[in-house]
């Protein structure tokens, strides 16, 4: 007489997923002054709004899972969104055997194994996109409030090197600034 | 006593070099499609070799077509070109001596032909391709037999792979956009006939991409938009740093006229390019700005071609190539270069995200 049996296999597995997601452009900075003269003005700048400068000459700035990295001698800018996350997976599945005709308990057991893997995987998969959709609206976001910022942070640099340019051409007569609209009239006496 | 010359009939040849012959007259544009494709379809037993017979119209065929089909293009235009670094007006023929512009075939054509007769190209397993270097006259007969197969995707599809389609510059040059792959060397290009050819077929590169870039607003899918414009962008940049070299700007005036009219209308917008594709594209914002960065591969190249405007404004007239950097001037201010490049620089523009200024 045949008998049927069940094997109930449970597999978990943890793992360090990640979603990431970056996009880079460039600062339009004008060269009123050489470009190591606009670096520096940048760089000042840019550590007043928080950022601080790298050994490697960029400066940086973490705001929770975003980083933005700006490199002030060539202008280009990384937003760059990061987020991890350790997740244990589960995953479970049952079969029947018999004890007379089949597969045994033991290649039951490893088929099972494998169809438990591939589940982990999918389920991981899933995990990832997950992650990634956060980092990628994480990243929309910042987007968002970085651009008015960086905006007001070039108008600066161009004013700055504006009144600079100006003082190296003559005397100035006259300078009105108005740091709401942006607008910079400068007379000078040459 | 007068001998009579017995009439002569016309040349006899076998089934296998007749179709031969008519899928010959089919890829140099003197027989319509529908006539020749159930030749290229069908399958026939190939001869050993090809009769003197064969032979000769064959060449015959190929000498007068691709003559034919460069004067077409645009040799006949009276035109103006760099000869020996001056500019030099005139028709093909009388911008160029006769050494630069004849036509060497190699063996490469009737081979391709002698293939095409045989096999079925979308299901053989004879998997023929060029040996060896085409010449400069093979290279315009690849290109003129790929326009004409072009139109049936499945062939189309078989023969990006062969080296002949996929090493040829000028068959990469006009349908970029269809290969995979790194850019083929267009140094070569630059020098002998391969010279005269570039310049009759400027007007057919411009036409090539006026449709390819109108047709990009039908893509649906990001994956293929990103890949086509990848392999646009470097094509383009690669033949563009070749022409650079050479210090032959006008041979690359096609990317500027073609520019030209796809900037024209007023209200043009990214939609031009991106408007058909479809859903929210990849997950990473990244891959959606990069695919419609590569969606603008080609009016992206206006920025080189504008350095080139400046580099040429600063050529004094005591210079050696004051004659060529005006040449390129006139061509830039016939084209509207800053108008055109400035809108071209607005719309790459329109896609960054952070956009300063």
């Amino acid at each position: 007489m045949s008998r049927a049996y069940r094997i109930t296999v449970k597999e978990s597995s943890t793992r360090e997923l990640k979603g990431s997601d970056e996009i880079c452009t460039q600062l339009e900075v004008l060269e009123i002054l050489p470009p190591e003269v606009m670096a520096e003005l940048l760089k000042k700048e840019l550590i007043q709004k928080g950022y601080t400068e790298n050994p490697d000459g960029t400066l940086s700035r973490e705001d929770g899972n975003t980083t933005v990295t700006v490199n002030p001698k060539t202008f280009e800018v990384s937003v760059k969104s990061q987020v991890g996350e350790e997740v244990t997976l589960e995953s479970k599945r049952e079969t029947f055997g018999y004890d007379d005709v089949g597969p045994g308990q033991q290649e039951l057991r490893e088929r099972l194994k494998k169809q438990l893997d591939d589940d982990i995987d999918k389920k991981a998969e899933h995990e990832s996109e997950r992650l990634q959709g956060q980092a990628t609206a994480e990243l929309e976001e910042k987007l968002c409030d970085l651009q008015p910022e960086l905006s007001e942070v070039v108008n600066k640099v161009t004013r700055e090197a504006l009144k600079q340019k100006a003082r190296q051409l003559g005397n100035i007569k006259e300078l009105i600034e108005d740091e709401e609209t942006g607008s910079l009239t400068i007379k000078i006496e040459v | 006593m007068t001998t009579a010359i017995a009439p002569t009939g016309p040349p006899a040849v076998s089934r296998f070099e007749y179709n031969l012959l008519r899928i010959l007259r089919f890829l140099v544009g003197q027989m319509p499609a529908d006539q020749a494709m159930n030749l290229v379809y069908a399958k026939l037993p190939a001869p050993p070799c090809l009769s003197r017979v064969c032979v000769r119209i064959a060449q015959d065929t190929l000498a007068k077509a691709s003559v034919l089909h460069l004067a077409e293009s645009g040799g006949w235009r009276r035109d103006r070109f760099l000869v020996d670094r001056r500019p030099t007006e005139g028709r093909i023929w009388e911008r160029l001596p006769l050494e630069l512009r004849t036509l060497a075939f190699g063996p490469s054509p009737l081979a391709f032909l002698m293939w095409l007769t045989a096999e079925k190209p979308t299901d053989t397993s004879n998997r023929w391709d060029a040996p060896g270097g085409l010449t400069a006259a093979d290279e315009l007969f690849f290109l003129m037999a790929y326009d004409e197969l072009k139109a049936e995707p499945e062939v189309a599809q078989a023969l990006v792979e062969k080296h002949y389609f996929r090493g040829n510059p000028l068959v990469r040059l006009a349908y970029a956009g269809d290969f995979a792959g790194a850019a083929p060397n267009f140094a070569g290009c630059f020098t002998g006939t391969r010279v005269a050819i570039l310049e009759c077929l400027q007007p057919v590169f411009a036409q090539r991409w006026i449709r390819s870039e109108r047709a990009k607003g039908q893509i649906g899918e990001w994956k293929r938009m990103r890949r086509q414009g990848e392999v646009e962008l470097d094509t383009l940049r690669a033949f563009l740093n070749a022409a650079q070299d050479a210090r032959r700007p006008d041979l690359a005036r096609f990317v500027l006229a073609a520019n030209s009219v796809l900037l024209a209308p007023p209200e043009l917008g990214l939609g031009f390019w991106t408007g058909g594709l479809q859903g929210q594209g990849p997950a990473r914002l990244a891959d959606r700005i990069e695919t419609q960065r590569a969606a603008l591969a080609f009016p992206r190249q206006l920025e080189t071609l504008q350095s080139w405007e400046r580099q040429a404004r600063n050529v004094g007239y005591y210079e050696e190539d004051y004659a060529a950097s005006q040449l390129w001037k006139a061509d830039w201010e016939l084209a509207r270069g800053d108008t055109v490049a400035a809108k071209a620089r607005a719309l790459v523009e329109r896609l960054d995200p952070l956009r300063t200024g």
